[in-house]
C-alpha cells in the first residue's frame, strides 16, 4: 500500500505534490522558487550516448515550458546526476536528490535500474518516471506504485510483431539475434508472444517459432552467430544487440548475406545503426520511441526545432522524445490531477497513464530505413507505421507476472 | 555440426589473430616492464580513431594502400603517445608497489575514454574495408569474407615479424637479456631506460597498428577499449606472461574454444572461454609458454 499522501509530498520541499493515487488536486505553495525535478540518467558508462539524448530533451523541454509561463507559474528547473546505467550507482544518487527534497524524478532507461528504484523511492515517499527502460517486471510482478513507466513498454514488441505480420504475412518462420542478458531476452519473449497472438489472427497462419541466436554482450566477433543464424530455416529475424554491438553485428553479416531475403525488425535502435554503418546499413524495420519527422503536432514541432538549435542534431534519436514526454507528465500531473490516469500530451501525440500499473499507452511508432548512396547520410527513412497503443498493450496485472503466449 | 566445421576453424582463426592483434603489444610490455597495462584497449581504441580519421581523410586512402598506410601511422602516433606514457607514468612509477602502476593504467585507460568522446563523440561509427577486401569468396558453404582473410593473414605477419624482432636482431637480444636479468644488463653498460622505453613504443605502436587493422572489424564507439580487452588479457595469461609465441598459440587455442563452445552450448555463449582459461591455468599455472621472460 502507498504511503503517499498529500502531507508527505507537500512536505517534500518541492511543493509539488503529485496525488498519485487518491488526490485529485494538487496544492501548490504560494511561492515563485523553481519546481525541481530531478534526472537521474547515465550521463557516463556505456549508455551514456543514451543519457546524452535524454540530457538534453529534457532541458529542451523544461526551457519551452519555462517560456510558455512554466507551471502554475513556477519555473521548472532541472538536477541532474549520473546513475551509470549502474544499478547501485543509481539509488546512491537518487537518495542524495530525495535528500534534497528533490522526490520527482526520471530518467531512467535501464530495466536493472527501474526495478531497483520501487523500494527506494516507496521508503522515501519518491517518485521515478523510466525513459524507456523496457523489462516487463516494472508494471507487473515487480510493480511499485511509485514507479511509472511513461513511454512504450513491453508491448513495443507486441506492436513490432503485429505490424509483421500485417505487413509481411507469408514471413511465418522467425529467429532472434538476442544478447544475453535481461533486456534481450524479454523483447524475444515478448515479440514472440505478439507473433503467436498476431500472425494466426491476422493471416490465419501459425507462425514457426526457430531458437533464437543468444548473443554475448560486448563482443568484437559475432561471425559464429552470424552462421548459426545463416543455417536456420527462418525467413525473419528480430535483433535485439543494441548501440556499438548492434552495429558490429550488421557490419560482421553483411559478407554472410544473413540479411538477404529475410525481413529483419530491429527492436530499438533507431538511427544508431543506420548512422554507423550509412550505405552499407541492410533494409530493415526498428522500432523508435518518436520519429521526428512524421509527428506533425505543433509540439512535435516546436520540440524538435528547439532540440536542433540546442544540439545541433538533426537526427534526434527518441530517447529525447521520451525525456519530454516525463517533463510533460509531471507538469501536466503538478497542474492537473497527479499522475494515475492522467491524459497528458507529447511529442508523440496523447498518453494516457493507466491506474492500474502505472504503464503509459501510447503509440508506436516503427519506421524502416534502407541504404541510400546519394543520401547526405547514407540511408533514407522509406516507410513509417504508427500502431495505438491500446491495440496492443497487454492486460495490467500488478503484482503478477505476465503470462505470455509460448511456442508449443 | 560436422557440416559447420569448416566455418568454426576458419572462425576461430579470425577470433584468435583479431585478438593475438590486441594482446601481443600487451604482452610485451609485461615481459619486460611486468605491468599489465589497464590502458591498452584504450589505446587500442584511439588507434582504431586514429586509421579511421585518415581513411576519411583523403579519397586518395580508400584503397588497400591506404588502408595499410593509416594503420601504420595509427601505430606511430600511438607509439610516440607511449613515449610520453613512459615518461610521465611508467618511469616515475617504475620504484613504487606494481599496484600503483596498475591504477595508474587505469587512469590512463579513463583519460583515452575522456579523449575519445572529446574528440570523436559518443556516436557510434563503422569503417568499411578496402575495396580490395570488401568482397566475399566461398569454397562449398564455407563463407570467406576478404577482410577476415587479411585479419588472419595480418596476425600472422604481426607474429612472424616480432619472432624476427625479439629472436634475430641486436635489439631483441638485448630486449630479452633485460628481461632475464636488468641489473646485469645495467652492469654490462646496456642502457636499460632506453631498452625500457623502446619497449614502450613498440608495446604502445602494437596497439595503435591493432586498431588499424581491426578498425572494419567491429564497430567504432567509446566503449570499444573494452571490447577486446578482457580476451587479450586471457591469451597473454594463458600463452604466459610476456610470451609473444605464447601469446599467438593462446589466441589459436582459445578462439577454438570459443568457436566450439557457441556450437556446442548455444544458449551459454562466451562460457567455455572462461571454462577454459582457469582448466589450463590449472594445469599449467604459468601458461602454456612458461618463460618468465620475453620469448
Amino acid at each position: 500500500m502507498t504511503k503517499l499522501t498529500r502531507r508527505a509530498l507537500l512536505a517534500s520541499g518541492a511543493g509539488t505534490a503529485l496525488a498519485l493515487s487518491a488526490h485529485p488536486r494538487i496544492v501548490v505553495g504560494q511561492t515563485n522558487e523553481p519546481i525541481r525535478l530531478g534526472v537521474v540518467t547515465p550521463l557516463s558508462g556505456p549508455q551514456e550516448f543514451i543519457g546524452s539524448f535524454v540530457k538534453n530533451g529534457a532541458e529542451v523541454a523544461v526551457d519551452l515550458i519555462n517560456k510558455a509561463g512554466g507551471v502554475r507559474g513556477r519555473p521548472l528547473a532541472l538536477e541532474f546526476r549520473d546513475e551509470k546505467a549502474n544499478p547501485a550507482a543509481a539509488t546512491t544518487v537518487a537518495r542524495e536528490l530525495l535528500g534534497m527534497g528533490i522526490n520527482l524524478q526520471f530518467g531512467t532507461i535501464a530495466s536493472t535500474v527501474a526495478l531497483a528504484y520501487g523500494p527506494l523511492m516507496q521508503a522515501e515517499n519518491g517518485v521515478n518516471l523510466t525513459c524507456g527502460a523496457g523489462s516487463e517486471k516494472i508494471n507487473h510482478e515487480n510493480y511499485s506504485p511509485h514507479v511509472f513507466r511513461i513511454g512504450d513498454g513491453t508491448y513495443r514488441m507486441r506492436a513490432q510483431a503485429r505490424m509483421m505480420a500485417e505487413k509481411f504475412p507469408d514471413v511465418t518462420s522467425w529467429t532472434g539475434i538476442i544478447p544475453d542478458h535481461e533486456y534481450g531476452r524479454t523483447v524475444w519473449a515478448i515479440y514472440v508472444d505478439g507473433l503467436l497472438e498476431f500472425y494466426p489472427k491476422i493471416t490465419g497462419k501459425q507462425p514457426q517459432i526457430v531458437d533464437p541466436i543468444i548473443v554475448p554482450y560486448g563482443s568484437g566477433d559475432y561471425r559464429n552467430f552470424i552462421t548459426q543464424a545463416a543455417r536456420t530455416p527462418a525467413r525473419g529475424i528480430v535483433n535485439a544487440t543494441y548501440g556499438g554491438d548492434a552495429a558490429t553485428f550488421f557490419q560482421q553479416a553483411r559478407p554472410f548475406g544473413l540479411f538477404n531475403n529475410r525481413v529483419l525488425m530491429d527492436a530499438a535502435n533507431e538511427f544508431i545503426v543506420a548512422n554507423a554503418l550509412k550505405a552499407q546499413v541492410p533494409k530493415h524495420w526498428t522500432g523508435t520511441h518518436w520519429y521526428y519527422a512524421a509527428n506533425s503536432s505543433p509540439i512535435s514541432k516546436t520540440f524538435y526545432e528547439a532540440y536542433v538549435a540546442k544540439t545541433g542534431q538533426k537526427m534526434p534519436m527518441g530517447w529525447a522524445g521520451e525525456a519530454q514526454a516525463a517533463v510533460a507528465a509531471y507538469a501536466a500531473a503538478i497542474a492537473k490531477t497527479g499522475l494515475k490516469g492522467l491524459t497528458f500530451d507529447t511529442v508523440t501525440g496523447a498518453r494516457t497513464i493507466r491506474a492500474e500499473d502505472n504503464q503509459a499507452i501510447k503509440d508506436l511508432e516503427m519506421i524502416q530505413i534502407e541504404p541510400d548512396a546519394g543520401s547526405d547520410v547514407g540511408f533514407k527513412v522509406s516507410d513509417y507505421v504508427k500502431i495505438p497503443g491500446a491495440g496492443v498493450i497487454e492486460p495490467a496485472t500488478p503484482g503478477k507476472a505476465m503470462v505470455l503466449r509460448k511456442p508449443s | 555440426m560436422i557440416a559447420d566445421l569448416p566455418s568454426l576453424l576458419f572462425n576461430a582463426l579470425v577470433w584468435g589473430m583479431a585478438t593475438f592483434l590486441v594482446a601481443a603489444g600487451l604482452t610485451m610490455i609485461f615481459g619486460i616492464l611486468h605491468v599489465l597495462n589497464f590502458s591498452h584497449g584504450g589505446f587500442f581504441m584511439i588507434g582504431a580513431y586514429v586509421a579511421h580519421s585518415l581513411t576519411n581523410w583523403s579519397a586518395a586512402m580508400a584503397n588497400i594502400w591506404g588502408f595499410l598506410a593509416a594503420s601504420v601511422l595509427a601505430g606511430a602516433v600511438i607509439g610516440l603517445v607511449g613515449l610520453v606514457v613512459d615518461r610521465a607514468v611508467f618511469r616515475r612509477l617504475a620504484h613504487v608497489d606494481g599496484a600503483y602502476v596498475l591504477v595508474a593504467t587505469y587512469a590512463l585507460l579513463l583519460v583515452c575514454n575522456g579523449f575519445v568522446k572529446l574528440v570523436w563523440g559518443l556516436n557510434v561509427v563503422s569503417a568499411s574495408p578496402p575495396p580490395e577486401l570488401f568482397e566475399v569468396s566461398f569454397i562449398g558453404n564455407l563463407v570467406l569474407p576478404h577482410y577476415s582473410l587479411f585479419v588472419v593473414v595480418a596476425g600472422v605477419v604481426v607474429f612472424l615479424a616480432l619472432e624476427w624482432l625479439i629472436n634475430m636482431t641486436s635489439v631483441g637480444r638485448l630486449i630479452q637479456a633485460i628481461a632475464i636479468d636488468p641489473w646485469m644488463a645495467r652492469l654490462l653498460g646496456v642502457n636499460v631506460g632506453l631498452i625500457y622505453s623502446a619497449t614502450v613504443i613498440i608495446g604502445f605502436a602494437l596497439a595503435g597498428l591493432a586498431g588499424g587493422l581491426l578498425v572494419a572489424n567491429q564497430s567504432l564507439s567509446p566503449d570499444l577499449a573494452g571490447i577486446f580487452i578482457i580476451q587479450a588479457f586471457g591469451v597473454v595469461i594463458v600463452g604466459g606472461m610476456g610470451s609473444i609465441r605464447g601469446a599467438f598459440l593462446a589466441a589459436i587455442l582459445l578462439g577454438l574454444v570459443d568457436s566450439f563452445g557457441t556450437a556446442l552450448l548455444p544458449q551459454m555463449p562466451g562460457v567455455l572461454f572462461f571454462v577454459a582459461l582457469a582448466a589450463i591455468l590449472l594445469v599449467r599455472p604459468r601458461g602454456l609458454i612458461a618463460s618468465g621472460r620475453l620469448s
